[in-house]
C-alpha cells in the first residue's frame, strides 16, 4: 500500500514537473532557442501570485491562476518583443542562450534585492493540506488539483495550435519562418506571442508551486534542470512527451526517496539516463 | 613579421607577468590573480569544446570536483603532499570521461547539453552518499598542515600560472596542427568533414577527453590551495557557467574571447564588489547586464566586433591562402579577407 501511494504521488508530483517544462517545450518547438529565463519566470510567478493575494485576500487560491497567467503573458510578450528577437538575427542558437542567461541573472538578483531571500508563502487557509483517502491512501487536493490543472492546459494548449488561426501560424513559422513571411506574417511578432504563452504556462507552474510549498529567488533556477530533463526526455517541444516526462521524473525521485532517503533526485536522473540513451531523441521526438 | 610573432610576444608578456606579479601585488593579490589565471584556463577548454568541435558542455563542472575530490582524497589517503598527487585529478578525470563519451557522445546538441549536465548532477550525489568522502561536510586536505603557507600560496599561483600557459600554448599549437584543422571542419560541417574522410567521433572524443581532464586538473588545483571541498561547492553549476559566460562574452571560436572575456568577468566583479562596495546581487546584475547589452549589440562577442572593426590579428589560427598572382595583385586590390580562411 505504501509503494502505491508512493507511486500516486510521484504521478502527481509529475503533473507539475510537467508544468515546469511545457513552457520551454513551447518556445524550443518553435524558436528553437534553449530559454534558461524559464526557472526565474517560475519563481517571479510566484512572487506576482503573493502580491496579487495581499491584495485580493479573500480570493479562493486557485483564482488566482488568471490574473497571474495574464501578468506572465504580458511580461513573456515584452521581454521577446524588445530583447530576444534582437538576439536572434544570427543564425547562431547561443547568442539567445547567452541573453536569456544574462536576463535570468538579473531578475532573480533583483528579486533578491526586492524580496530578500527568506522563505516565503502565500496565506491560503487549509486549501493546501486537504487531502482525500482513496482505499487507504491518502492522496492530496492540491497535487490533484494541479496535475488536473496540467491537463486542462495541455489540452487547451494543443486545441489552440491545432484547430485556431493563430495556432496555425505558430506552427507555420516553427516549420519555416522564412515561408511565412511570403504569407504576410511577421516571425518576430509569432515568437512574441509564443514567449507569452509560454510564460504564462510558467507562471501556472509558479502558482502551483508557491500553493504546494515556500519559495525564494532561488526557487526557479534550483527546478531549472527538471524543467530541462522533462522537455528532452519528452521529445524537444513535445508537449505530451514533456507530461510524460514529468510524470517519470516525478515517480522516479518519489520511489528513490524510499529506497534511499539521502539520494535527492538521483533516481530521476537515472530514469532520465536510461529513456534519453533508449530513445536518443526523447519519447516523442522521432518527427525531426 | 611571421604568423608566430604576436603569439610568441603575448607568451613572453604573460610569462614575464606572472614572474613579476608576486612583487607587484599583495598575497590578495596572489589570491585573485589564481582564481583569474585558473579560470582562463577552464574557459579555454571549454572553448576547445564549444567553440573548435561544437560540443556544448553543460557539465565541466563534473571534472572540476571530481579532481577536487580526487586529489584531496589522494592526499589525505597516501600520506603525501597534494603537488604529488595533482596528476591524478586530470588522470581520473580523463578515463571518467572517456567512459562517458562513449553513451553521451550518442545525443546530439541540447540532448548533449543537457545530459552532461545530468551526468555532472549523478556524479555529484554518488560522490555525496559513497561512504569514505565527507558526506555533508566534506574533506580537509590534511597534509596542509606541514606546509608553511606563505610557500604554498606561492606555489599554487606558479602551479596555476604555468597550467594557464600550458592551456593556451597547447591549444594553440594543436588549432594550427592538422588535428586543429579537422576538428575545425567538424565544428562548420560535420557531414562534409566525415566525407572528406575525417573520423568526427573521434575528434570530439579527443577534444571532449582533454577538456575534461584538463577541467579536473584545474579543479584539483583549486581544491587543494582551498584545502577544503564539498559536494555543492565542488560540484557547482556556477563553474561552467562562468566558462560560458566568459567564452561567449569575449567570442566564441576565438583564442583572444576568454581572454578578453576572462577581463570583462572579473573587471565587472571588482569593479562592484570591491571598488563601489555594492552587494553580490547588484554585481551579478551588471554582469547579466553586460551579457545581455553584448548578445544584443555584439552577438558575436566581445573581440570578433573588436577585431572586424578595427582589422586587427592577435592569435589568430587563420590560414592564408597560398597567393595566386593575378592583374588585380599587382594593383593591390585583393583583400586578404578573401584569401585567407577565418578560424
Amino acid at each position: 500500500m505504501v509503494w502505491i501511494g508512493t507511486v500516486i504521488n510521484g504521478v502527481l508530483l509529475g503533473g507539475l514537473y510537467g508544468l515546469f517544462g511545457v513552457g520551454l517545450a513551447l518556445v524550443f518547438g518553435v524558436t528553437r532557442i534553449v530559454n534558461i529565463m524559464h526557472g526565474e519566470f517560475i519563481a517571479l510567478s510566484a512572487f506576482i501570485a503573493l502580491g496579487i493575494s495581499t491584495v485580493l485576500p479573500n480570493a479562493h487560491p486557485l483564482l488566482l491562476v488568471v490574473p497571474v497567467m495574464i501578468a506572465s503573458f504580458a511580461l513573456g510578450y515584452v521581454l521577446q518583443a524588445l530583447f530576444v528577437n534582437r538576439s536572434m538575427r544570427l543564425p547562431d542558437p547561443l547568442a539567445p542562450l547567452l541573453l536569456t542567461f544574462g536576463l535570468s541573472i538579473v531578475t532573480r538578483n533583483l528579486m533578491i534585492e526586492a524580496f530578500g531571500v527568506n522563505p516565503r508563502s502565500i496565506h491560503q487557509g487549509d486549501f493546501a493540506q486537504l487531502s482525500i483517502d482513496v482505499c487507504g491512501v491518502q492522496i492530496g487536493v492540491l497535487p490533484l488539483v494541479t496535475l488536473a490543472l496540467a491537463v486542462v492546459l495541455f489540452v487547451t494548449l494543443q486545441l489552440v495550435l491545432r484547430r485556431t488561426k493563430i495556432g496555425r501560424i505558430v506552427r507555420a513559422t516553427a516549420d519555416n519562418s522564412e515561408v511565412v513571411r511570403l504569407m504576410g506574417v511577421r516571425p518576430s511578432s509569432v515568437y512574441s506571442i509564443v514567449m507569452g504563452f509560454s510564460f504564462a504556462l510558467a507562471g501556472v507552474a509558479g502558482l502551483m508551486l508557491a500553493l504546494r510549498t515556500t519559495f525564494t529567488p532561488f526557487s526557479g533556477v534550483e527546478r531549472l534542470l527538471i524543467s530541462f530533463e522533462v522537455v528532452v526526455m519528452g521529445g524537444l517541444g513535445s508537449f505530451w512527451g514533456a507530461m510524460l516526462g514529468g510524470i517519470a521524473l516525478g515517480v522516479a525521485q518519489l520511489v528513490g526517496l524510499r529506497i534511499n532517503p539521502n539520494s535527492g533526485f538521483l533516481y530521476a536522473n537515472l530514469v532520465f539516463f536510461v529513456v534519453v540513451l533508449l530513445r536518443p531523441n526523447g519519447l516523442f521526438g522521432a518527427r525531426q | 613579421m611571421t604568423r608566430w610573432t604576436l603569439p610568441a610576444i603575448t607568451f613572453a608578456l604573460f610569462v614575464v607577468a606572472a614572474v613579476a606579479a608576486p612583487w607587484l601585488v599583495g598575497d590578495g593579490g596572489i589570491g585573485l590573480l589564481f582564481e583569474i589565471v585558473l579560470m582562463l584556463a577552464m574557459a579555454q577548454l571549454w572553448n576547445l569544446l564549444a567553440g573548435y568541435t561544437g560540443l556544448v558542455s553543460m557539465g565541466l563542472q563534473c571534472f572540476v570536483g571530481l579532481g577536487g575530490y580526487v586529489t584531496i582524497f589522494a592526499s589525505n589517503t597516501l600520506r603525501l603532499p597534494p603537488y604529488w598527487v595533482l596528476p591524478l585529478a586530470p588522470l581520473v578525470c580523463g578515463l571518467v570521461a572517456a567512459a562517458s563519451a562513449i553513451f553521451l557522445f550518442r545525443l546530439r546538441d541540447a540532448y548533449f547539453s543537457i545530459s552532461t549536465w545530468v551526468f555532472s548532477e549523478v556524479v555529484a550525489m554518488l560522490v555525496f552518499i559513497a561512504p569514505g568522502f565527507g558526506h555533508v561536510s566534506g574533506m580537509t586536505l590534511e597534509t596542509a598542515r606541514a606546509i608553511d603557507y606563505e610557500v604554498f600560496l606561492l606555489a599554487n599561483f606558479w602551479i596555476a600560472t604555468g597550467f594557464a600557459a600550458a592551456v593556451m600554448v597547447g591549444i594553440y599549437l594543436l588549432l594550427n596542427s592538422a588535428l586543429g584543422l579537422s576538428m575545425l571542419s567538424v565544428r562548420d560541417d560535420e557531414v562534409a568533414a566525415a566525407s572528406i574522410g575525417i573520423n568526427v567521433w573521434r575528434n570530439r572524443f579527443i577534444a571532449y577527453v582533454a577538456a575534461s581532464a584538463g577541467c579536473g586538473l584545474a579543479g584539483g588545483i583549486s581544491f587543494m590551495a582551498a584545502l577544503f571541498v564539498t559536494v555543492t561547492t565542488a560540484f557547482d553549476l556556477n563553474w561552467v557557467v562562468a566558462m560560458i559566460f566568459i567564452v561567449i562574452i569575449g567570442g566564441i571560436g576565438t583564442l583572444e574571447g576568454p581572454i578578453v572575456g576572462t577581463i570583462v568577468y572579473y573587471g565587472v566583479r571588482e569593479l562592484f564588489a570591491n571598488l563601489f562596495a555594492l552587494s553580490g546581487s547588484w554585481y551579478l546584475i551588471a554582469l547579466g547586464s553586460v551579457a545581455v547589452l553584448t548578445m544584443l549589440f555584439a552577438p558575436r562577442g566581445i573581440w570578433p566586433f573588436v577585431r572586424d572593426r578595427l582589422g586587427v590579428e592577435w592569435l589568430s589560427i587563420a590560414r592564408k591562402l597560398p597567393t595566386i598572382a593575378t592583374e588585380d595583385d599587382a594593383k593591390g586590390s585583393v583583400s586578404t579577407s578573401h584569401g585567407s580562411l577565418r578560424a
